[in-house]
């Protein structure tokens, strides 16, 4: 046995852990209940459970690797830190006026959300900087001096210092750093101008108060866990998840904790990137279905796209940005989802119009679905896919939980068929049909509206129901491929060991590209790169496996949105500088829409991400098999199509039986312990070296 | 629920087929709205979502409709069929695109202009889509096309109904009247280049549609959904008390006169019909402050929107049961040639005034008076840094009103205005004026049981230069008013020069030249009280003055609470006595 890799990941329901064998690529799997008065317990739990099932010790241990929502929850539940923050006059107000706007539009009972920093505690500082970072007002010391005392007596416990204008020069800022330090040595220390260095003073130091506000639970809780992984005598290194796809040490995480908010359905977008990397695709759809809602993100020429701003604690936010205002924009890169409120507990009911809606009320897992018989008596998407066929009562979780596909025909017949005057079944397609379309909605999303065309995307399909549906899904948006990987509901878990050590750094210089020579440009990323450097140094990453990725954030003079692009590694030519600007254009045009070649291109921000590359692990090859996979079938049963509107003898197949190379041909449905793949007629699925199912048309 | 419901859809529709459709016409329109507010370049439509976009049937009904403001829920509705049958649908040919602004075809100011672009399938002329994007600057007499005005002409370029994009190009010819009409032309072009992004987008997703389910299958659904919004809206009305409600109110004077003008609305509420009666507004005035009907027309559907269920789709469904009677020629339904720039103050105060009307009939739905002003900030100029002509636009936020359940919320905007700041730091790296204060004003909120949120300053200085400023505002004289015995809020202050020996208080609406060296404070007002101060629990009054937001003074004049100087706690023996000398 060799070394493990281990991924733990905290869900509403289960804590999994993944356990992976440095030499052979072995995982193994353990689900243990989540506990969420202290999720430590919880986390050690599962990995106590999956050593014990390796025989294994602590010893054993080459890396864990964690996602948490400590941080987010901490800001839902609103049990975050006493916090200050220290601010240029006439500017204490910041948080409180936020953007201004409702986060809902016709609702007079509407409240803000409470600032992370009470009022009391935004304390003025006398010192201005102007827009180009020049001193209009010295700092006074001696106020500021006056300021921290009182933040000190407050017995606050995280302080924010934010002044305007401090992204083009920090000195204000470190000058009032260096005070709370002094006087508040115990204090956490959140500096707007290290944390986030970009213009726009709210998103500046709303990011900044978010991390603030939860640097003291992080650091407890990781504290904890680094205490117990030692106890257990597992010195190996300990990572955080970061919400750009990367993770982080643990000493990072306790500085840095916003860089995790938002980080628990990254994994599954890394895995399916990981997933599909075999096959060369440059453009991949993750596709993540759980119990209450449905995920899609991409991965685009290779690159997870991320998105630089999010809202902690806030309801969706349209397209449009209605919601926006509902909660705490967080300026770091962000994996960039679209979540849509369909899920397998997603409730199907009729509104007062007489229209058959689907989602976005989920049952949850009490009183569930309708076939959990727990008392469910509204219908949903599990109780429709149930009622089709699609699912086998005997052999959800691997027969762990029977179902009742009774109680979900007579849901969905009471609750939907009969008001509707429908007949049962088409009912229950109907469901499915609805549910699809708003997964459809979001694909289309993700990708054309950002100028791409979902026929160059396969779709990496996991959760416990994204299997099911995903076949559909690609059909209507004439996808090419679906990739279904081996235990897809356990698939983030095992993303989590597929990422990489990664620090971003950004800063505001905002510059017309075209007076830009290429040593101006290299000398804007030396610092960040010396930086990079070191720090993947403290983590102990061997130079080989270091890279540092550098991008521009480019504009049109006058816009006040950017594009990321990036800038090649090695020294810069003037070639690649105008390369810059046409990549520019090129992205804008797919983007937007159209390119404005003729106009000034303006640099506004500059990101380096520092990367320390960890070993991925490799399943075992899966032996070799023939077309034939009449050595994997379990037997055969009814299912219902919408396309060909009737029931179609299916054949249903032990997914752990197959082999490489077997084609199994539509319609068919491969179950395996914790999800089911639907393979519809004149489709085939193809099972490749790594075990992944491989969805395409037949013919 | 446990009655369950019956079906209400139409016998010859799918309802599996109804939900897929209506959620792919949802998905079109904010799918426009994603790809104008990417593609824009101003501030004000990409960061601040000033804009709407809509699908219109062939019979010029609105179908769907997504949007970031709701100033522009009526306003399309209005403008598309009115420009389409001004410039005749038989005209038109696949790729082309209408502009329009014009006021007095349906529009609403001139800074609004919306984009149609006819949408065929098989050759047949089968619906409409359309966007409307607020633009910083149509030229006119003012910086911004914000300013005090009398007529028309002064505000800016008019544009009737003209083929402005041909074969999904623009036409470079209009684009070239329109750009030398207009100041700050490099963000115009990219503005007008998404708007025209949106509707292309828009158009080729309708065309799938139709190709997907057949146009005539479309249009049968399209139908339902309809009457299946109609049916929702009338459930929703006929919840309301039957009865005849009143209210009138003052605006400050009009800009060019001192007179206040009068607004004044009747809302008839019978079986479920209701009818909004605004024909004792005052005559339209020669000043900027004149609501077109449109206008008038978004600020009464805003409000009959929040009093319904927030689930229940915008469409002609929707539209078609409002009745709103106003008089041609009158405040709210000006007439050519009457400037219209301070339309959107107009239409901000007939929502204050529909919620006052309406807290008798529905006391538990109503906010007490909201800030109720737009707020149009605006100045310009030659920079002294670039030597290039500049014009800068924003809209200030402040209290919002209580409600019987709730405090008003601090600083935000009102009804339907929904626009986001400038941050300062943006604001001052792309325009030559420095921020010197941006804050909640202290005990601006009107008091209450529950009480109004707090209003805003924010002060501008123009190191170096002296630029043309406006405001076209309201609300300094008649202060937001609080409901069910709350206390009216601090009302709008506009100050030159403020905390200085020549300060100078300014009117809400002016125009006016900078000396050097001047300071502008802009102090919007503070949302209006519900129920005596006196009822508010103690311990909501020890926090907002805890907060700051309250002055201790305050709280012992005007609540009644009386809190303990140095330590911050309350004085509970204190309280009850004053609280009981008063009661």
């Amino acid at each position: 046995m060799g070394a493990l890799r281990i991924g733990i990941d905290i869900g509403g329901t289960f804590t999994d852990a993944a356990l992976v064998d440095g030499d052979t690529g072995a995982i193994r799997v353990v689900k243990v209940l989540t506990t969420p008065e202290d999720p430590a317990q919880g986390f050690m739990a599962a990995l106590e459970r999956g050593l014990a099932e390796c025989q294994a010790g602590g010893g054993d241990v080459a890396a864990v690797v964690h996602a948490t929502t400590v941080a987010t929850n901490a800001i839902i539940e609103g049990t975050t830190a006493r916090v200050g923050m220290l601010v240029t006059r006439g500017f204490r107000d910041i948080l409180e006026i936020g953007r201004q706007i409702r986060s809902r539009l016709y609702d007079v009972h509407l409240q803000k959300p409470l600032p992370l920093v009470p009022r009391r505690w935004s304390v003025e500082i006398g010192e201005r900087l102007d827009h180009e970072g020049r001193v209009l007002q010295p700092l006074d010391l001696e106020e500021a001096r006056r300021a921290v005392q009182q933040l000190a007596r407050e017995r606050v416990e995280a302080v924010v210092v934010c002044l305007l204008h401090s992204y083009l020069n920090p000195a204000h800022e470190r000058a009032v750093a260096a005070l709370v330090r002094e006087i508040m040595p115990d204090a956490y220390l959140s500096v707007s101008s290290d944390v986030c260095p970009e213009y726009r003073e709210y998103l500046r130091a709303s990011t900044t108060a978010v991390n603030a506000a939860v640097m003291p639970i992080v650091s407890r809780y990781v504290d904890a866990l680094e205490q117990r992984l030692q106890a257990l005598g597992a010195a190996a290194p300990f990572y955080v998840m970061q919400s750009n796809g990367g993770v982080m040490t643990a000493a990072s995480a306790k500085a840095r904790p916003v860089y995790m908010v938002e980080s628990g359905p990254a994994a599954g977008v890394i895995a399916a990137g990981a997933i599909a990397a075999p096959y060369d695709h440059r453009n991949v759809m993750s596709f993540d279905m759980g119990g209450t809602t449905a995920k899609v993100g991409l991965i685009q020429d290779g690159r997870l796209r991320l998105s630089t701003e999010i809202e902690v604690g806030a309801q969706a936010v349209t397209p449009l940005g209605e919601g926006r205002g509902g909660g705490y924009p967080v300026r770091t890169p962000v994996i960039d989802l679209v979540e849509v409120g369909a899920g397998g507990g997603s409730e199907a009911w009729i509104d007062a119009g007489g229209a058959l809606r689907v989602g976005p009320r989920s049952a949850g897992a009490r009183p569930g679905p309708a076939c959990y018989g727990r008392g469910g008596a509204t219908p949903t998407i599990t109780d429709a896919n149930l009622a089709l066929g699609r699912l086998n009562p005997a052999f959800f979780l691997g027969g762990e939980m029977a179902l009742d596909a009774e109680a979900a025909r007579r849901a969905i017949a009471e609750r939907i068929a009969t008001p509707l005057a429908l007949d049962p079944l088409a009912a229950a397609a109907g469901i499915v049909e609805i549910a699809n379309a708003h997964m459809i909605g979001a694909m289309r999303l993700v990708s054309v509206q950002r100028g791409y065309d979902p026929r160059q995307f396969v779709l990496v399909a996991f959760g416990g129901a994204g299997p099911l549906h995903a076949n559909a899904l690609a059909r209507e948006l004439g996808i090419p491929a679906v990739l279904v990987p081996p235990n897809p509901g356990i698939a983030s878990a095992v993303g989590m060991l597929m990422t990489d050590l990664r620090h971003e750094f950004v800063t505001t210089r905002r510059l017309p590209l075209d007076t830009l020579t290429p040593a101006a440009l290299e000398s804007l990323f030396a610092e960040f790169a010396r930086e990079g450097q070191a720090r993947l140094t403290r983590d102990g990453v061997p130079p080989a496996d270091r890279r540092l990725l550098r991008s521009v954030d480019l504009r049109y003079h006058g816009q006040s949105f950017e594009l990321s692009i990036p800038v090649p590694a090695g020294a810069l030519t003037a070639d690649d500088v105008a390369r810059l600007r046409a990549e520019f254009d090129a992205a804008h045009e797919r983007a937007y829409g159209y390119a404005a070649p003729e106009d000034a291109v303006e640099l506004v921000n500059v990101r380096l991400a520092a990367i320390g590359v960890t070993p991925r692990p490799r399943r075992a090859p899966l032996g070799q098999g023939t077309r034939d996979v009449r050595g994997a079938l379990k037997g055969q049963r009814e299912v219902w199509f919408a396309e060909v509107r009737g029931w179609r003898k299916t054949d249903v197949l032990d997914r752990t039986k197959l082999l490489r190379g077997n084609v199994v041909a539509g319609p068919a449905i491969v179950e395996e312990h914790d999800a089911s793949t639907l393979v519809h007629p004149d489709w085939q699925a193809t099972v490749d070296e790594h075990g992944n199912l491989v969805l395409r048309a037949a013919g | 629920m446990s009655t369950i419901p019956t079906r209400a859809l139409a016998a010859d529709i799918d309802p599996v087929r109804f939900e897929v459709i209506r959620n792919a016409l949802l998905a079109i329109t904010e799918e426009m709205g994603a790809t104008l507010r990417r593609a824009a370049y101003s501030t004000n439509i990409k960061t601040r979502g000033d804009f709407s976009c809509a699908f219109f049937d062939r019979d010029l009904r609105t179908i769907a409709q997504a949007f970031a403001q709701p100033s522009h829920l009526g306003s399309l509705a209005h403008i598309v069929p009115r420009a389409i049958q001004t410039y005749g649908a038989e005209r038109l040919a696949p790729g082309d695109g209408i502009l329009i602004n014009d006021p007095y075809l349906g529009g609403v100011h001139l800074n609004d202009i919306t984009l149609i672009t006819p949408v065929f399938h098989d050759g047949a002329l089968l619906g409409y889509v359309a966007n409307i994007a607020h633009h910083v600057d149509v030229g006119g007499g003012a910086p911004g096309s914000i300013g005090v005005s009398s007529e028309i002409y002064q505000e800016g370029l008019v544009i009737p109904p003209v083929r402005f994009v041909k074969g999904g190009q623009i036409d470079a010819d209009i684009f070239a009247l329109i750009r030398s009409n207009f100041r700050g032309t490099r963000e115009i072009s990219g503005d007008f280049r998404a708007q025209t992004a949106a509707n292309r987008l828009g158009a080729q997703r309708i065309g799938e549609l139709m190709a997907q389910h057949g146009a005539a299958t479309l249009a049968q659904y399209l139908d339902e959904l309809l009457r299946y919004t109609e049916r929702r809206t009338r459930a929703a009305f006929a919840e309301f008390p039957d009865g005849r409600f009143a209210a009138e109110m003052f605006m400050d004077g009009d800009g060019v006169s001192d007179e206040p003008v009068k607004l004044a609305a009747v809302v008839t509420i019978e079986s479920g019909r209701v009818s909004v009666d605004l024909t004792g507004c005052d005559d339209q005035r020669p000043s900027p402050t004149n609501a077109t009907s449109s206008q008038a027309y978004s600020g009464v559907v805003y409000v009959l929107k929040c009093l319904i269920d927030p689930d229940i789709p915008v469409n002609d469904g929707f539209y078609r049961l409002i009745d709103i009677r106003s008089r041609p020629g009158s405040v709210v339904h000006a007439q050519h040639p009457a400037a219209v720039a301070a339309g959107w103050e107009v239409a901000m105060q007939i929502c204050d005034l529909l919620f006052r009307a309406l807290a008798e009939a529905l006391p538990e739905r109503v906010v007490a008076g909201t800030k109720g002003c737009v707020c149009n900030i605006a100045f310009g100029g030659i920079s002294p840094s670039s030597g290039e002509y500049f014009t800068y636009y924003e809209t200030i936020a402040g209290g919002y009103g209580a409600t019987l359940r709730t405090d008003g919320m601090d600083a935000v905007q009102a009804h339907f205005q929904n626009t986001e700041n400038a941050p300062v730091e943006e604001t001052e790296a792309n325009y030559p004026v420095r921020i010197l204060r941006y804050a909640l004003i202290d005990d601006s909120e009107g008091a209450g049981r529950h009480r109004g949120g707090l209003g805003v300053r924010r002060d501008y200085a123009f190191p170096g230069h002296a630029p043309s400023f406006s405001i076209l505002s309201d609300k300094a004289r008649f202060a937001p008013w609080g409901l069910f015995g709350g206390e009216a809020a601090r009302p709008a202050k506009y100050v030159l020069n403020p905390e200085t020996d020549h300060a100078r208080e300014l009117p809400s609406k002016i125009t006016f030249q900078l000396a050097p060296g001047d300071v502008v404070s802009v102090q919007t007002p503070g949302g209006g009280g519900t129920r005596s101060p006196l009822e508010r629990p103690a311990d909501g009054v020890v926090r907002d003055v805890a907060l700051g937001k309250i002055s201790a003074a305050r709280a012992r004049a005007v609540y009644g609470v009386v809190v303990d100087p140095a330590t911050g706690a309350l004085d509970a023996a204190a309280s009850a006595a004053e609280r009981a000398r008063r009661a």
